[in-house]
């Protein structure tokens, strides 16, 4: 346990040394700002941050690979992996620490965009219950890119390629929703429950649906786990 | 304290090792000596288990590297081959990160950092960046991390590639000075390198041990044999046979793929080379070429090969 704090320190530190975590703040502030600002000057002009989770669930799916495709994939390049898996530590330790690491930056970039329910709060009356929903849906889906990302990341020493893969994977958990529209046979059921974008939707809605995370902490554990069999596997190439 | 069973390791069709066995005792200097791609670096991985061994077994301080993998990593201090550090982190800062995996507590990270540093010469370095590091600091700090946990035994994997020579020395006198507190397993590729600083030398050739042996013993060996290059127009049976009969000739060896050429070993301190000429002109098979030659590394791993090959 105290093995995985230290890698996870280091992984955020390591962040912020380097231009990518301040990138990442301000790539997704700036597009989500962008699309605060014209919500909330154009139409009805509502206290309502209903359509802009939407929107920075989606940023965040863009968000996550790049966050995360150097976390294992940057080390495997360099040769540091070896240094790093020759001290006493799990596999499970590297590859949960990695994740908290990265995840601990997509929080951070969440608490500042607490600026928008804050200015709407001033000028207006938002419902704080959606709101609190809202971002409960955005950190889970958001955890659960991260271990998506982490998991490209450890099947590669490529970072592109790990950045490649991790969106690969996660816009197909968002495009597979589509069939449910398209289709109506037992895919449609299928295709509803395995996608990002309908699991996502009651939190925008200010519900908080126990299938709902559940779906999102199940992706989660399975990319965590998939992750750490991909770095045992590594050794045994 | 290491000991090693039967190792067997292949990447894919390749083998890379083969039966490799030995043991280190206690407090003991070995250096594990072999040209570039002989197996050094796949052995010292699978013994600190960065490397699973596709057959046979390696117990390290009475774990077993693979069933029993944390444990044995708890008592192994590593270098390998390439310091690859992490370029952002101040030497300090990485330090104390190697601590913290290694479990020591917060005080120990202080002594253990305050240690290293001045044992490996890093007091003037301890707050730069390492991505600024000279190649030579760098492995400093990697040598460093190593010996944070004062681990049992110590695996270094080419610990002087890329230093200069006076860091070389330096580098040297350290490994000696940890003889007794800790086991050493080092590999290199340079000869000296292990006569200065083991107290025996296992060589390992395309995968396999070929000797083990104290460095003098080794070099006796060596000084046994000086070798006579020739070359000769008229080349046939006759010649390997016949030579043999001058005194002091101790084997003759055709080069391979190079017809009408020879290695002849002679006995150390008889200088045969006027009587071999003489030897060859008087049968007439035609001198082109004779000359002493300097013992490689290579001919060190030749001689050894076929003189075990003989002892047995």
């Amino acid at each position: 346990m105290r093995n995985t704090f230290t890698i996870a320190a280091r992984e955020l530190s390591h962040y912020f040394v380097s231009p990518l975590a301040y990138v990442a703040i301000f790539f997704f502030v700036f597009i989500s700002g962008f699309i605060f600002t014209l919500a909330i000057t154009t139409g009805q002009a509502q206290a309502d941050m209903g359509p802009l989770f939407h929107s920075m669930v989606f940023v965040s799916l863009m968000l996550a690979p790049v966050l995360t495709m150097g976390l294992i994939a940057q080390e495997t390049d360099s040769g540091s992996i070896e240094m790093l898996m020759t001290k006493p530590v799990t596999d499970t330790e590297v590859a949960v620490g990695k994740f908290l690491g990265a995840v601990a930056v997509y929080v951070m970039i969440l608490v500042v965009t607490l600026e928008f329910p804050i200015m709407l709060s001033i000028w207006g009356n938002p419902d704080w219950g959606l709101i609190a929903a809202g971002y409960i849906g955005l950190l889970a889906t958001g955890i659960a890119f991260i271990a998506v990302g982490t998991f490209a990341s450890s099947i590669t020493n490529n970072q592109i390629a790990a950045w490649l893969t991790g969106t690969a994977i996660l816009l197909f958990f968002w495009l597979v929703g589509w069939l449910s529209y398209s289709s109506t046979s037992w895919i449609t059921d299928v295709a509803g429950r395995l996608s990002i974008y309908e699991n996502f939707g009651d939190f925008t809605r200010g519900i908080v649906d126990g299938k709902n995370v559940l779906f999102f902490l199940s992706m989660t554990g399975v990319f965590l786990f998939m992750s750490v069999r991909a770095l045992e596997n590594r050794r045994t190439l | 304290m290491i000991s090693v069973e039967g190792l067997t390791k292949y990447y894919g069709p390749h083998r890379a090792i083969h039966d490799v066995s030995f043991q280190v005792e206690k407090g003991e200097i070995v250096a594990f000596l072999g040209p570039n791609a002989a197996g050094k670096s796949t052995t010292m991985r699978i013994l600190t288990g960065f490397l699973p061994a596709s057959s046979g077994s390696v117990n390290i301080a009475g774990f077993d590297v693979y069933s029993q993998s944390v444990e044995a990593r708890r008592h192994i201090g590593y270098v390998p081959e390439t310091p690859s550090l992490y370029p952002d982190m101040r030497v300090r800062q990485y330090l104390s990160f190697c601590g913290k995996l290694y479990g020591l507590s917060s005080s120990q990270i202080r002594e253990s950092c305050d240690r290293v540093v001045d044992l490996c010469g890093l007091a003037e370095r301890s707050d730069y960046i390492i991505g600024r590091l000279s190649m030579g600091y760098r492995q400093r700090v990697c040598l460093g991390q190593a010996l944070l946990h004062e681990p049992d035994v110590l695996i270094l994997d080419e610990p002087t590639l890329g230093l200069d020579p006076n860091q070389i020395v330096q580098v040297r006198e350290l490994i000696r000075s940890l003889a007794g507190d800790h086991t050493v397993m080092l590999s290199t590729h340079i000869l000296p390198e292990a006569q200065a600083v083991c107290e025996r030398v296992i060589i390992i050739n395309h995968g396999e041990i070929v000797a083990e042996d104290t460095p003098e013993a080794l070099t006796a060996q060596l000084r046994q044999a000086q070798t006579v290059f020739i070359r000769v127009q008229d080349s046939n049976a006759e010649i390997s046979r016949q030579l043999r009969d001058i005194p002091g000739v101790l084997a003759i060896e055709p080069v391979k793929d190079d017809k009408g050429a020879y290695y002849v070993s002679t006995e150390v301190g008889s200088d045969l080379r006027t009587r071999i000429a003489k030897f060859i002109v008087d049968h007439g098979w035609g001198l082109l070429e004779l000359g002493s030659r300097e013992l490689s590394l290579e001919d060190v791993f030749r001689h050894l090969t076929t003189e075990e090959k003989g002892v047995a």
